[in-house]
């Protein structure tokens, strides 16, 4: 036994040495860095947020990790929000809402008004969608036919006329399967997130 | 080349640039040449990540060449990668947010890049410090510039400008496809058709 790990300590030293040394950078780099890129994590959600809830000014947690069946069953859990004014008013609610895109997952911030009835639209957070194709839903031309619409049962439409303010939403010409992903990542989320805060009393 | 002449390593140095150009002429690390060329910026970010991550497992592969048991010469080796593209990784999330969601799962990546392996096994476990580190550096350059070469051509014809600058005249009509992972395909043909062409015409 005890020739048997001499043998293992002396073929394997090397490996063991860097492993320990190789992850203590790591640790020491992860925890330098690790509060810049939560802050950069925390700015992209409240810029994105706050073009939405343009009254708001600060972005306060309401609900940590309120869960969401995704896609294939899986949860996911996602921190509520509170957008509030200078006053200190509740101006709306935002939230991170994903699902399977095109190309990869995409993740959207989405907005809604204080009482959960009316979308006030949503923000790419991440998508690899197609360039040309898919990621025209980041353009205002696509984005803007949600801000307004009711919080609930969103429809996709090939046709349509995308200045009226309804459940339709019509399609990105080319990119209806990323067109349908927005759809229902937006419902899936809206409706989950808005029962749980009813249970919690938040709205 | 343990005492390496600087006339062996200027030819270190220039065998990267071009004759032995790892995109060009040995069709190493296809997968970012293809992925992340559809514009200028991500492939220069990729560039001098991979020269980071080159140079760095270079000094290290050279300095523990002669600890290094045979069998265990590729786990240390994937080791060492490993942990400078997790640096490069967490310095990109920390400090250039936007271009580390731009790049994506093609950061983590560079641990399975064929050029960076390929050079510890050739170069550094067989050389000294200053050996590995001109052709890491000289490697890392010839990828650097076969990227940016590659996405210059991509990013002007699908856009028309160059690392997000207008440069076309207003009549130019965007190729969207040369954005697309066609245009990737279409334009490295063109390219190693070029160089072969001025490779059979210097033979």
């Amino acid at each position: 036994m005890r020739k048997k790990v001499q043998y293992f300590l002396q073929e394997s030293w090397l490996l063991l040495v860097a492993t320990i040394l190789f992850g203590a950078v790591l640790a020491t780099l992860d925890a330098a860095w690790r509060p810049r890129i939560e802050q950069n994590e925390i700015d992209k959600f409240n810029r994105l947020a706050g073009a939405m809830l343009t009254d708001a000014v600060r972005f306060d947690m309401a609900a940590e990790g309120l869960p969401v069946t995704g896609d294939k069953g899986r949860i996911i859990a996602t921190d509520i929000k509170k957008g509030l004014d200078a006053g200190g008013n509740p101006v709306g609610w935002a939230f991170i809402a994903e699902g399977p895109g095109f190309a990869d997952r995409i993740r959207l911030v989405v907005a809604v008004d204080a009482s959960f009835e009316r979308l006030r639209g949503f923000g790419v957070l991440f998508s690899n969608e197609t360039p040309g194709f898919g990621d025209k839903m980041k353009e205002s031309e696509f984005r803007d036919q949600f801000v307004g619409v009711p919080a609930t049962g969103l429809e996709l439409s090939k046709t349509g006329d995308r200045s009226v303010i309804d459940n339709n939403i019509v399609a990105i010409t080319g990119a209806t399967v990323t067109s349908e992903a927005v759809v229902d990542v937006l419902n899936r989320f809206m409706a989950r997130v808005r029962d749980q805060m009813k249970e919690k009393g938040l709205i | 080349m343990a005492n390496a002449s600087g006339v062996e390593l200027s030819k270190t140095f220039t065998a990267g640039l071009w004759q032995e150009n790892p995109v060009l002429r040995l069709l190493l690390g296809m997968c970012p040449t293809l992925a992340v060329t559809a514009a200028v910026k991500p492939a220069l970010t990729m560039g001098f990540s991979v020269i980071f991550v080159l140079v760095c497992s270079n000094i290290v592969v050279s300095l523990m060449r002669n600890l290094l048991k045979s069998h265990l010469r590729i786990l240390m080796f994937t080791l060492t990668i490993a942990t400078f593209v997790t640096i490069a990784d967490l310095f990109l999330k920390a400090y250039l947010p936007e271009m580390s969601e731009t790049l994506g799962p093609y950061i983590p990546l560079i641990i399975v890049n064929c050029i960076i392996i390929c050079r510890a096994e050739a170069c550094a476990s067989q050389n000294g410090l200053v050996v590995s580190i001109v052709d890491a550096v000289g490697m890392g350059l010839g990828f650097t510039i076969t990227l940016c070469v590659l996405a210059g051509v991509r990013e002007l014809l699908a856009t028309g400008m160059f690392a997000g600058h207008a440069i076309m005249p207003r009549a130019f009509v965007p190729w969207a496809a040369m954005g697309l992972p066609v245009g990737a395909f279409i334009t490295l043909g063109l390219i190693l058709a070029l160089v072969n062409q001025i490779t059979k015409k210097q033979a």
